[in-house]
């Protein structure tokens, strides 16, 4: 592209881009060349370009409406392949080379969109339609206009790849974050900055300077931008400023807490491997909201033509990008702004061929060679693919290219409503403006506060500044507000030209017309949140910036109200869209939520172990080796190696909290159900934890290592919970007890070594002074020892497989070496590690309860444990457990289940029923809670809650599952399937 | 008895690396003991502290640090405080509660935690991706310390100086958290 810059055609002299730094992109394949500090609207409107896109609805041919973030027509695919990104304002997207633009939302060409025909079709699709139409039949809903809606639904297309981009996240602290870059927010961050406050400014523009980029105002006798310019440089050079453009303030949450998006990359053809975006949480003591206003437009009739533009934005692209909107342009507007459109253009030699105002009256700005039309309005306009005409409401036709339309300016106050505040209507300048309920801490200045003029933005955001750094105890700088111009800024209350004879377009994003908000109201749906619901009014990626008071005021004349009296719907976080790559940030893939290792897990990694997730552990699940033909084989060896000789499972997962202090032991009998007090020096006991109301909430054992230490153990998955519940008895229930909690889940790599060889396994690793015999260290005894020559540790003999067992534990440290010291000093026995696979399938056969029995909904007595309850003691849970419903004689009670046909095999999840009831809700017994396949016994086994579960034993009855179409015959037995009388645990 | 001793194994492999002046290292001699304060102990343990150590029990959030420099006293919370010194054995916990000679309910955190020294110029610019805190020196000067959370992670943060940051994390999920610190590094540098 080398004599592309001859094809801007409507690049102006002057403006705020840089001409030696040409930029090559193309739009719709068709290549184009603009420059730095273009925007690709901007561009696109240098190259004289004005059909963009086609409308949502009606697939009407749409051009550049804004030249900011509040552009409702000019959403464009930017990028290519995966990194491409629908729905892009092309406003405020900031062109690079080589960047790659199309149009969105049509069939066939832009020029030709085959969808076109639904605008023939538009007397029967008018708001509702939708809601009317596709009511019958029922039978077609989800077969039939489901799918049609959602064909036709949306603008751009996701690419369908996974985004090649990445996203990060972060936090930021200030005293003062100000919001907006324009001349309110610089002359408050000057403020602040001068003051030693640590500031942050942040504006989505790349430019700082907001509207005096746009403009052609003089501030102490310079450009405009050129003094946002030197103040931006000032405050990036002191160390207590953080200037942060490209970045949207999307939300205001509460304590003074904002969420921003600060679009990093987005600018450059090569992101590199740095973050495209990075969503920011900003934590501020003061925020000033410097936000500006944005232009209404005005609803007439075929207002949307490409060619049809705010008359701000027509400012914005002559003035700060030179480039033409158009070469003949008429400007339309019910303010003085508007008029200073008129002024500018002809400033840069643009033919102004009308400015109309429906004011009547004398003109507010002289505009040689144009003609004036007050008290007349714009009512009609040609041109299908671009403006070529209007038609006055006074029959008048003028020849045209561009139509810059101006209805006055709304306040920018959407964050001042995150928090439930409610705006006030100021009729001087027919606008809400932020009043009751704005978030505290914050304040707003300028035009986002309804102070339209450039002295008065540049003053109140100096006084906004100086009563935050007060309001904060910090002092003030002394200094005035520059010298500025003071524009006029009268306004008159005008929404819709009454004579239009054509559709006249509300929400040009939603294709809403005057006549649908009329027709809601005839159709009863007259409040402002309906009025939006059933038309779609401010809705999508725009939020109805630019078309909400419009709306608003036909729904107001509609009703006979006022516009403050018919209200305003609530914004709601996010002010402009936001990726949700960036709401995901770095979170994704395997690095989506963080992950435990246990201290055998690389140990475990060699033997090539099947790891499962268990929470966030990875848990060693089973031990494949050469021969097992599936992983049933692989856990049937594991138990039966275990049951035979010697086993050795990583159970240090499983909670642990030392528990120390004078009164320890009151302590734990108080969240036990069964009594610690006489637990002696050297023992392990089983304990069960009540929730207040009654409820099983966890269980483990807790061993006494000294007069005043103790050391729980939780299940894995109430690790954290039971600490949490335990922090809050010692700290609120029982601050007078001398007790301290501290958890050492991570700090102890624990082992389970269980089988009858174990004891053998552990004489040879645990040092010579700890006598391992069933007479000096029987069943539940528990000690402080030394390991493999000196290293310090713990053990416990408890058993979780019913087998006899012991738990050895060492600082996590030598987590490793220990597993490797004892799978060496088992090889003589045959020992096998095993996984959670063989370690649940040993618990059910001795009949154990683990999560899948404490669901949160099942006692001690259904449990069977009733009888642990101590009524020497209060616990907590103790008098709730005592509710007659819970001791029903008839409760479900916790039991074996195995199949009457061995072959079979259990599932959890299904429901008992007596034979021969009906397979109905009323006649549930109870359900199968964990199964297993016993190689001991060489069937399927099942624990399971039944009512009266344990006086049924041998009664048979059915395991139904009507959503699988299984009922099979099971027999109710101990849930003891091995050792029923605990002989091995004690040998 | 085994004749074999057993070695300790650094959760990350005693890590490290410098990329741009951040560097980044597991600090694997870094011992950790929790003191507990007993019930209306505060008196015995202040004159225990005062005698061991020359100094006193910080505040929650503060340090104080003792008279030879080598142990930082970290307050963890009303009666809870982390002791904070190199030591290679197994048994800073019973060298400690031998120090305070009964003042106090000490407990081995060592291997609890996983501390990462995080240094150089740009840290805060680093940090402040996954840490929620106000690191910014007149908010958070050195030797000031404090609980958070990182990336879904529970981490303890303490200044040891103008541009270093030790963190204390998990063992078990300090891979995760080491991820984390990585891609701070490599987003920001």
């Amino acid at each position: 592209m080398s004599n592309t810059a001859s094809r801007q055609s409507h690049r102006l002299s002057g403006g705020l881009v840089d001409r030696n730094a040409p930029l090559d992109f193309t739009f719709n394949g068709s290549h184009y060349q603009g420059f730095e500090g273009d925007t690709v609207a901007s561009a696109l409107v240098a190259n004289g370009v004005k059909l963009v896109g086609r409308s949502f609805k009606y697939h009407r041919p749409r051009g550049i409406l804004t030249a900011g973030s509040e552009e409702p027509n000019a959403l464009l695919t930017i990028g290519r392949g995966a990194y491409a990104e629908p729905n892009t304002r092309a406003t405020v997207a900031e062109l690079y080379n080589g960047l790659a633009a199309s149009s969105q939302n049509h069939r066939g060409p832009l020029g030709f969109d085959f969808m076109a025909v639904n605008d023939f079709f538009s007397p029967f699709l008018s708001a509702g339609f939708y809601y009317k139409t596709f009511m019958w039949p029922r039978a077609f809903w989800e077969k039939v206009y489901e799918p049609l809606i959602r064909k036709s639904a949306g603008l751009g297309a996701l690419s369908g790849e996974p985004d090649p981009s990445t996203y990060d996240k972060g936090f930021l602290h200030c005293d003062v974050l100000v919001i907006g870059a324009g001349p309110a927010g610089l002359m408050a961050a000057k403020t602040a900055a001068l003051s030693g406050a640590r500031v942050i400014l942040a504006d989505e523009d790349f430019r700082l300077g907001g509207r005096l980029n746009s403009e052609t105002y003089e501030i102490d006798g310079m450009p405009g931008s050129e003094w946002a310019q030197s103040i931006v440089q000032e405050l990036s050079e002191m160390d207590n400023v953080r200037v942060m453009p490209r970045t949207t303030v999307y939300g205001s949450y509460d304590h003074g807490i904002y969420g921003a998006l600060e679009r990093a990359r987005d600018h450059l053809s090569d992101q590199g491997d740095k973050p495209r975006q990075i969503l920011w949480r900003i934590y501020s003591k003061r925020a000033i909201l410097c936000a500006g206003a944005i232009e209404r437009p005005i609803a007439f009739g075929d207002n949307d033509r490409p060619g049809i533009m705010m008359a701000g934005a027509v400012r914005s692209y002559v003035n700060r990008w030179g480039a033409a909107p158009g070469k003949r342009v008429a400007i339309f507007t019910s303010n003085d702004d508007g008029w200073r459109t008129a002024a500018d253009l002809s400033a840069k030699g643009i033919e102004v061929a009308a400015v109309i105002d429906p004011r009547t009256g004398n003109a507010p700005y002289q505009i040689p060679n144009t003609q004036i039309f007050m008290g007349d309005a714009v009512a009609g306009t040609y041109g299908r693919k671009g403006i070529t005409q209007i038609a006055l409401a006074s029959g008048r036709e003028i020849p045209v290219d561009c139509l810059a339309v101006s209805g006055g300016w709304s306040p920018n106050l959407q964050l001042t409503c995150h928090q439930r505040g409610r705006p006030a209507w100021r009729e001087d300048i027919a606008a809400f403006v932020p009043d009751q309920g704005i978030p505290v801490g914050m304040s707003v200045a300028g035009a986002a506060n309804g102070e339209l003029s450039l002295k008065s933005a540049l003053t109140e955001g100096l006084n906004k500044a100086n009563a935050a750094l007060k309001d904060l105890g910090m002092k003030t700088a002394p200094q005035a507000a520059p010298k500025s111009d003071d524009e006029k800024i009268a306004a008159t209350p005008f929404f819709y030209v009454k004579e239009s004879k054509a559709r006249a377009w509300v929400d040009q994003q939603n294709d809403v017309t005057v006549k649908d908000v009329k027709l809601a109201h005839q159709e009863g749906f007259r409040s402002v949140e309906h009025l939006k619901r059933y038309t779609t009014l401010g809705m999508a990626t725009d939020q109805g910036k630019t078309a909400n008071v419009v709306g608003l005021a036909i729904m107001a004349n509609a009703r006979g109200q006022s516009i403050p009296e018919t209200g305003t719907t609530i914004f709601r976080p996010p002010y402009t869209p936001v990726p949700i790559g960036a709401l995901a940030g770095r979170a994704r893939g395997k690095d989506f939520r963080p992950y435990r290792l246990t201290p055998s897990h690389s140990w475990a990694e060699e033997q090539g172990a099947t790891f499962v997730e268990v929470g966030m552990w990875m848990r060693a699940q089973y031990f494949p080796k050469p021969g097992d033909k599936s992983w049933r084989d692989t856990v049937n060896r594991e138990v039966e190696t275990t049951r035979n000789s010697v086993g050795i499972c990583d159970v240090t997962t499983l909670g642990k909290i030392d528990i120390q202090g004078r009164d320890a032991a009151e302590f734990l009998n108080r969240v036990y159900i069964n009594g610690f007090a006489k637990l002696a020096v050297g023992k392990t006991r089983y304990g069960m934890m009540l929730r207040e109301d009654g409820i099983a909430m966890d269980d483990g054992t807790t061993a006494r290592l000294g007069e005043t230490h103790y050391v729980m153990t939780t299940t894995t998955a109430n690790a954290g919970p039971v600490f949490r519940h335990l922090e809050f008895c010692r700290q609120c229930l029982w601050p007078d007890l001398d007790v301290h909690l501290i958890s050492t889940t991570d700090g102890w790599a624990q082992f389970a070594v269980a089988g009858p060889n174990s004891r053998k396994l552990l004489q040879k690793v645990v040092d010579t002074d700890t006598d391992l015999s069933n007479e000096g260290f029987p069943f539940m005894a528990c000690s402080e020892i030394t390991v493999c020559g000196g290293t310090p540790g713990r053990l416990f003999r408890i058993s979780f497989s019913g087998e006899l067992a012991y738990e050895i534990a060492v600082p996590a440290r030598y987590g490793d070496a220990l597993i490797r010291a004892l799978i060496k000093a088992g090889e003589e026995f045959g020992v096998t590690p095993y996984g959670t696979e063989a370690l649940g399938v040993m618990r059910i056969e001795k009949g154990h309860a683990a999560g899948a029995e404490l669901p949160g909904t099942t006692t001690a007595q259904n449990l069977g444990m009733g009888g642990m309850i101590s009524k020497k003691k209060d616990c907590i849970g103790n008098t709730l457990s005592e509710r007659p419903d819970l001791n029903r004689d008839d409760g479900l009670r916790l039991v074996g289940f195995r199949p009457v046909d061995r072959s079979q095999h259990l599932k959890a999840g299904w429901h008992f029923l007596s034979k021969g009831s009906p397979c109905d809700m009323a006649h549930d017994e109870g359900w199968m809670t964990s199964v297993a396949f016993s190689p001991s016994l060489d069937h399927s086994i099942g624990l399971g809650f039944i009512t009266r579960g344990s006086d049924r034993m041998g009664e048979i009855v059915r395991a139904v599952s009507p959503a699988t179409n299984v009922d099979i015959e099971v027999e109710i037995v101990s849930p003891h399937f091995i050792d029923p009388e605990g002989e091995r645990l004690r040998v | 008895m085994s004749d074999t001793a057993l070695y300790p194994t650094p959760a990350l492999g005693g890590y490290r690396a410098d990329k741009d002046g951040i560097v980044v290292e597991e600090l694997t001699r870094l011992a950790v003991v929790s003191i507990a304060t007993p019930l209306d102990g505060d008196k015995a343990l202040d004159a225990a502290m005062q005698k061991s150590f020359g100094t006193t029990p910080p505040a929650p959030g503060k340090v104080t640090i003792s008279k030879d420099g080598k142990t930082r006293f970290l307050g963890m919370a009303p009666g809870q405080i982390f002791a904070v010194f190199n030591h290679d054995r197994p048994d800073a916990e019973k060298r400690l509660a031998e120090t305070l000679s009964g003042s106090a309910y000490t407990t081995d955190q060592t291997d609890v935690w996983v501390a990462l020294r995080v240094g150089g110029e740009s840290v805060v610019a680093v940090l402040e991706r996954i840490c929620p805190l106000d690191l910014h020196p007149d908010a958070f000067p050195a030797d000031r310390c404090a609980r958070t959370v990182m990336e879904h992670m529970a981490a303890i943060v303490l200044r040891d100086g103008e541009d270093g940051f030790v963190l204390l994390t998990a063992r078990s999920s300090a891979r995760s958290f080491l991820h984390a610190v990585e891609v701070s590094v490599e987003n920001v540098l």
